[in-house]
């Protein structure tokens, strides 16, 4: 049985309203309709989770660089060009061997778009936002992830204008790998904390597959 | 009004609206002090969730001075303050229950804090 | 506000089901609505507070029921008619020609 995230269709006069509005707002010279376009074209092409991994990746192969994300990670991000919306104040928060650290808002649905893009449906929906705070592990064990009894979960209610951004931990078998090919590691998932990395086996599998 | 052109939109996307607020605003509490989230049901905008109130809490880091959207979601200024992040145990906020171990970070607003 | 939004720590909101990959936007409206939000903020027209507040100002059956982007377009809609930015008369109209026209 399939379970619609976003709950329902949208009802039938919506894409009407919506371009009644813009249609309206650009007859009164309120909005620039090419504008509208290029924010299209920035957030469904150019921005994405594949920043956040960069992010990651140099934070794993350059320990000054993890040492300035963890204090000033607003400033560290934008070292690499990446700034601006719902990303103007970041904090990073590391994973380790005794702490596990996720993401939520329970009250909207903020997320750091410079780093990871716009957010998933499911990171918007009510099951999510409702149960992360109250039952982590069983949110995790749903996204097949079961955690040990001995480690901390740190869930991040992001309910002020911080955007929290998880950094993984770096996966085994990956001594001596250049940034550029830990890059292709980083999942969207670990950096919301409800997955791990790819580990080096995956990515000789995707190679071969 | 200004209106947003297509040539604006690189430098808007890259640069946002930061809520930070550049102003000298002494900080009622320190990392480690131990603070109540105040039991209070506005009829406003508020960010102080349910879950946490009349929960008490350890910050663990100062953010800085923000805007508060309490006010500025109503016309009513940005009111410049503290924005601190506060750490509740899971047992704190859902009881005996909850592991033990595990945690919720929020980020909070000075004015929804007491000492405790 | 006690408001519909405020949902941490519910039950029954059932399974979360993510799938493995999904579409940044499902239909071509959610692209328009999204990038007139922040038209419109970049323009003045209203701030984040405001916004979100107006989301929660929804009639909490349709907030459940409806999808992220129809809380968008709803609080657009409701701030740009509450300040006079525009009138309930223009979106109506707009809309009959739209339709007149398809």
């Amino acid at each position: 049985m399939s379970h619609d995230h976003d709950h329902t269709d949208p009802p039938a006069d919506i894409e009407l309203r919506v371009k009644a509005l813009e249609s309206v707002l650009a007859e009164k010279g309120l909005i620039d309709t090419g504008a509208l376009d290029e924010l299209i074209d920035i957030y469904e092409n150019k921005i994405g989770p594949r920043n956040g991994a960069r992010v990651v990746a140099k934070a794993w192969t350059d320990p000054d660089y993890k040492q300035r994300l963890l204090s000033d990670a607003t400033a560290a991000i934008k070292e690499l060009g990446f700034s601006g919306v719902q990303g103007e104040d970041m904090v990073v928060v590391e994973n380790t061997p005794d702490v596990h650290n996720m993401i939520v808002c329970t009250l909207c649905s903020c997320y750091p778009w410079p780093t990871l893009g716009l957010p998933p449906a499911w990171f918007k929906s009510a099951p999510y936002r409702s149960r992360v705070v109250i039952d982590p592990r069983g949110v995790l064990k749903e996204f097949g992830i079961s955690l040990s009894d001995e480690k901390e979960v740190r869930v991040w209610d992001s309910s002020a204008e911080l955007r929290y951004l998880v950094l993984p931990e770096r996966p085994a078998g990956t001594d001596g790998w250049h940034e550029d090919r830990l890059v292709d590691l980083v999942t969207r998932d670990s950096m919301i904390g409800v997955g791990f990395p790819k580990s080096s086996a995956d990515l000789h599998q995707q190679a071969g597959a | 009004m200004p209106v947003v052109t297509k040539e604006l939109v690189p430098l808007l996307v890259q640069t946002g609206a930061s809520a930070r607020v550049a102003e000298e605003i002494p900080a009622r509490f320190l990392p480690g002090d131990t603070v109540l989230a105040r039991n209070v049901n506005p009829a406003n905008h508020t960010r102080l969730p349910r879950y946490v109130r009349g929960k008490v809490g350890t910050i663990v880091m100062d953010h800085g001075v923000f805007v508060t959207p309490d006010t500025a979601a109503h016309g009513l200024g940005e009111h410049p303050q503290h924005v601190y992040c506060v750490r509740f145990t899971a047992a704190e906020l859902w009881g005996g229950d909850a592991s033990p171990r595990d945690t919720v970070n929020i980020d909070l607003w000075d004015d929804y804090l007491q000492p405790s | 506000m006690n408001g519909i939004h405020d949902l941490g720590g519910m039950h029954g909101h059932g399974p979360i089901n993510p799938p493995p990959v999904e579409p940044v936007f499902k239909h071509d409206w959610e692209r328009r609505i999204f990038a007139l939000f922040i038209g419109a903020f970049g323009g003045g027209h209203y701030n984040v507070d405001e916004f979100r507040h107006a989301i929660e100002r929804m009639d909490p059956a349709h907030y459940l029921l409806g999808s992220y982007y129809e809380h968008w377009l709803h609080a657009i809609e409701t701030l740009l008619l509450e300040k006079g930015v525009v009138t309930r008369e223009e979106l109506d109209r707009t809309m009959a020609t739209l339709k007149g026209g398809h």
